[in-house]
């Protein structure tokens, strides 16, 4: 009873707010013919942008973490004067918007950048590289890095040091450290910050949208359905494809982490 | 339980945003599609709130986002114009988010650039040709034909708007079509043409890109002779603008009444200012070719192209190019992008 | 006894691990570094060469200026709704062990797998004939609390579900305490600490939205994300970057604020395991 009058508020909410909203967007594909919902996968375009969207997420989360996680275990174990505001300024890109990283990447890779500036000098050519899969990949990374810095910072100052010490005056390589004392301690943090991270990269329009980018995601695919003369029943077909696809991916990596969740979950 | 003040205090954070929203509308029409950067709508934004008091905010969308908002709040419009190419304007007569209305001067409009229910009509007309940024060349030579552009040499530089939902993408399109040998019924040399485009990697943005080309980004853009020429007369660049020998075309943008806009009274009276004799100077002194053309001064069209350089571009039958869009757009997203 | 630790910590693998960060630290601040100069000279490929000036900051505010309140107003009323709808919820499902809960938990983190485009459609499509509503700043902030509601749920929850909270109730409740004085006398202040670590990353990501944003904006209702996005669309990269100067202006000191004030609650409720920034 009390429970139920605390969860009212929010259900009702999110159920005015986002589930009957959806259940209504759900329903326009239909409009088209039943066919429309499988429009992503029996249009090859909008198959290869699932595709891509999907790779670069999921390279995107795993290099964000391998990162983060080196970084977050150097700074979570150390304590220097500035470490404070050091964390800020790495999390700090939290708070933007990918339109700014986007700019970002113009900013530096573009024609009028000093990468562009490096390369004329070096080779006589001015060589750009926000607008390909390499500057939507860096960008993607760099929405991502924050997050993860900052989970994997908390965890590793909360990690206990006995058994990495055994370990070490048992003569353990750095490789097993690796593999038996830090992984299964920061697995449960990567798996949960994994999953954010790859929820994110999955959904982000602005970013592509900033960088025009030659490697089509399929945020900027629904847009484009979205602009082409309005139309909208394809557009909802595609994200329910996405929203279903990044939802399973998710649901995987909790199950994944639920079965192998040992003690300090 | 403690539900009510909660709720209380939710009722009240709408209610304040609610009058929030509601306060800013005294004296507004909003428009769609009026980005300052374009066509100098900078200045008749400012012009019409000078001379009508009305305030219309600038907004970046481009002719396929306006239609695209417009039919989805079509059961309750915010906009009261909107300003688009002439394809999105027949489109969006046909979706029914237009209201009939003939300003003042109607009757100069030609007949075949407004639609005789008074859904749109056009207000200005561009050609289209390459915007080029002669400085960010680096010393190459600046291209002069549709050909030119493929060559290796320009690899990087050129740049062109997504002709999926910009119209002056799809009009490029349409342009080196047909200068290529194709027509409305076949766009095949414009597929070719944009696939051969690629080896270059061009910079495809969405959104009107004018400060891309002056800073040298985008050295070479598909764009109307008017954004040229502001940027070489007056914001005094280093640009040229070159009509391709092939040919090119030259299209109209129109603007509709929203149907059932939220002020739809102060929405007649911008677009009443905006088809008389001080809106239409203002494009002409922008270096568009106003639909009524006894508003272009002599001093304006002193700075166009000679007119043997604008005969290689023409006109085309802009309702049989509205009814193609979109089979051309999907085709062009499934082939060439 | 962390501290102690700590100072033992010379072995641990410095030289990859720093090089790692030094690199992470450049890739992150020289891009922001590179903006905030740009934003200051006269012409960006001319470079620092062509002088410093505050020009374009002043067209930038004069343009723009708005967006930056209104970014701000709408991430803080963001935090008070999720707050509010938020931490009871939380709470409930916490203490719940039966699977409407458990599905209401998965069924709440979907808006974050779904693109916010669709979101923001759907909610045109189902409420915009509202037309006070869809004009207002309410029609966005409904995006942004639906959008960010999960994130507050599942942190404060987890800091719920604590064991040692559950005895503390008890002990309130045979007491003879009402839930309400055991809810918001013991149970919150004992979570104070994820409270204000939900509330810091609902204000971030309401700060930084621009997916749903985008199209739920009025021409009268723009955003800070949105205005950055017409200006890095169609003006000079000077402006663009002066904006972003601004952005930094206006939410750094928020951002800060809130960090600090959520140290000193951490402080102040003494050593707790819950998430530090």
């Amino acid at each position: 009873m009390l429970l139920a009058a605390c969860v009212a508020p929010a259900a009702v909410v999110f159920a005015a707010f986002w589930l009957l909203p959806m259940v209504e967007l759900a329903l326009l594909p239909a409009t088209k013919g039943a066919a429309t919902y499988f429009a992503v996968l029996t249009e090859p375009r909008y198959l290869q942008s699932l595709v891509q969207t999907t790779l670069l997420s999921a390279a995107v989360t795993l290099v964000a973490l391998a990162i983060a996680a080196a970084v977050g275990l150097y700074l979570g174990r150390r304590s220097f004067a500035g470490r404070r505001l050091l964390l800020a300024v790495l999390t700090l890109p939290l708070s933007f918007p990918g339109v700014i990283v986007g700019f970002f990447v113009i900013l530096v890779g573009g024609r009028q950048g000093p990468v562009a500036g490096f390369t004329e000098a070096l080779v006589g050519e001015r060589i750009t590289f926000a607008y390909g899969i390499t500057g939507l990949f860096l960008a993607y990374v760099y929405f991502s890095l924050p997050r993860a810095i900052a989970s994997f910072t908390a965890v590793a100052e909360r990690m206990e040091h006995e058994l990495e010490e055994a370990a070490r005056s048992l003569g353990a390589r750095r490789w097993h450290l690796v593999r038996d004392v830090w992984w299964p301690a920061l697995q449960p943090t990567a798996l949960a910050v994994g999953a954010i991270l790859f929820a994110t990269a999955m959904g982000a329009f602005g970013t592509a949208f900033t960088l025009a980018s030659r490697y089509e995601v399929l945020p900027i695919t629904i847009y484009n359905e979205f602009t082409n003369y309005a139309n909208f029943a394809l557009a909802a077909s595609l994200s329910l494809a996405l929203g279903l696809m990044t939802w399973a991916v998710l649901f995987a990596a909790r199950r994944f982490g639920a079965a192998t969740v040992g003690a300090g979950a | 339980m403690n539900a009510s003040p909660r709720r209380l205090l939710k009722a009240a954070a709408v209610a304040i945003g609610l009058l929030a929203g509601a306060g800013a509308w005294a004296q507004t029409a909003i428009c769609y599609n009026c980005p300052p950067e374009w066509a100098d709508w900078g200045s008749q934004l400012r012009a019409i709130k000078a001379k009508t008091g009305i305030t219309v905010p600038p907004d970046n969308k481009n002719s396929g986002q306006t239609l695209a908002q417009l039919v989805a709040e079509k059961a309750s419009p915010v906009a009261d114009i909107a300003y688009f190419g002439v394809t999105f304007g027949i489109q969006a007569k046909k979706e029914g988010v237009t209201a009939a209305y003939k300003p003042a001067g109607w009757a100069e409009i030609p007949d075949g650039l407004k639609d005789p229910d008074g859904h749109w009509f056009t207000i200005h007309s561009g050609t289209l040709g390459f915007m080029v940024n002669v400085d960010a060349l680096k010393g190459k030579p600046v291209p002069r034909s549709w050909a030119d552009l493929l060559k290796p040499e320009y690899k990087g530089l050129v740049g062109y708007l997504d002709p999926a939902s910009a119209f002056v993408g799809y009009v490029g399109a349409v342009a080196v079509n047909s200068a290529r040998g194709g027509n409305l019924d076949n766009f095949g040399p414009a597929i070719e043409w944009f696939k051969a485009l690629k080896k270059n990697e061009p910079i495809v943005p969405k959104q009107t890109s004018y400060a891309r080309v002056l800073s040298g980004e985008i050295a070479i853009l598909l764009d109307y002779d008017f954004n040229a020429y502001r940027a070489k007369y007056k914001d005094k660049a280093n640009v040229e603008f070159v009509i391709p020998a092939e040919g090119t075309v030259v299209v109209p943008y129109v603007m509709s009444a929203v149907a059932r806009g939220p002020n739809t009274a102060n929405g007649h009276k911008a677009l009443d200012f905006i088809l008389s004799n001080e809106g239409q100077a203002i494009w002409a002194n922008a270096f568009l070719r106003p639909v009524r053309t006894s508003a272009i001064s002599k001093e304006a069209q002193a700075n166009f192209l000679p007119a043997s350089e604008y005969a290689r571009a023409r006109t085309i039958d802009y309702g049989r190019m509205a009814e193609v869009q979109k089979a051309f757009s999907d085709r062009y997203l499934r082939e060439a992008q | 006894m962390t501290r102690r630790r700590r100072h033992h910590q010379g072995r641990v693998d410095a030289p990859v691990l720093l090089a790692l960060t030094v690199a992470v630290t450049l890739f992150t601040v020289l891009p922001m570094l590179l903006s905030v100069s740009a934003g200051l000279t006269n012409n960006f490929s001319r470079g620092l060469a062509s002088g410093l000036t505050t020009r374009w900051i002043a067209e930038v505010w004069a343009l723009y200026g708005a967006t930056a309140w209104r970014s701000l107003l709408l991430a803080l009323a963001c935090v008070v709704v999720a707050l509010l709808v938020g931490v009871p919820c939380a709470w409930a499902l916490a203490r719940s062990r039966s699977r409407a809960a458990r599905l209401f938990e998965e069924l709440l983190t979907l808006p974050v797998a779904v693109p916010g485009l669709a979101t923001a459609l759907a909610l045109i499509l189902a409420y915009g004939q509202l037309r006070g509503f869809r004009q207002s700043f309410a029609f966005i902030l409904v995006g942004h609390v639906v959008f960010t509601l999960p994130f507050m749920v599942r942190t404060v929850s987890a800091a719920f579900a604590r064991d040692d909270l559950q005895s503390l109730d008890e002990a309130a409740r045979s007491l003879g305490a009402r839930f309400v004085q055991r809810f918001l006398g013991v149970l919150v202040p004992a979570v104070a600490p994820s409270i204000v670590a939900g509330s810091l990353m609902v204000f971030t990501l309401s700060v930084g939205e621009f997916n749903l944003t985008w199209m739920l904006h009025t021409p009268l209702t723009r955003t800070l994300p949105v205005g950055l996005a017409d200006s890095y669309a169609s003006m000079r990269i000077e402006i663009g970057s002066a904006y972003t100067l601004v952005f930094f202006i206006v939410i750094l000191p928020m951002l800060w604020g809130m960090q600090a004030l959520a140290r000193w609650i951490e402080n102040a409720h003494g050593s707790s395991p819950g998430p530090r920034r």
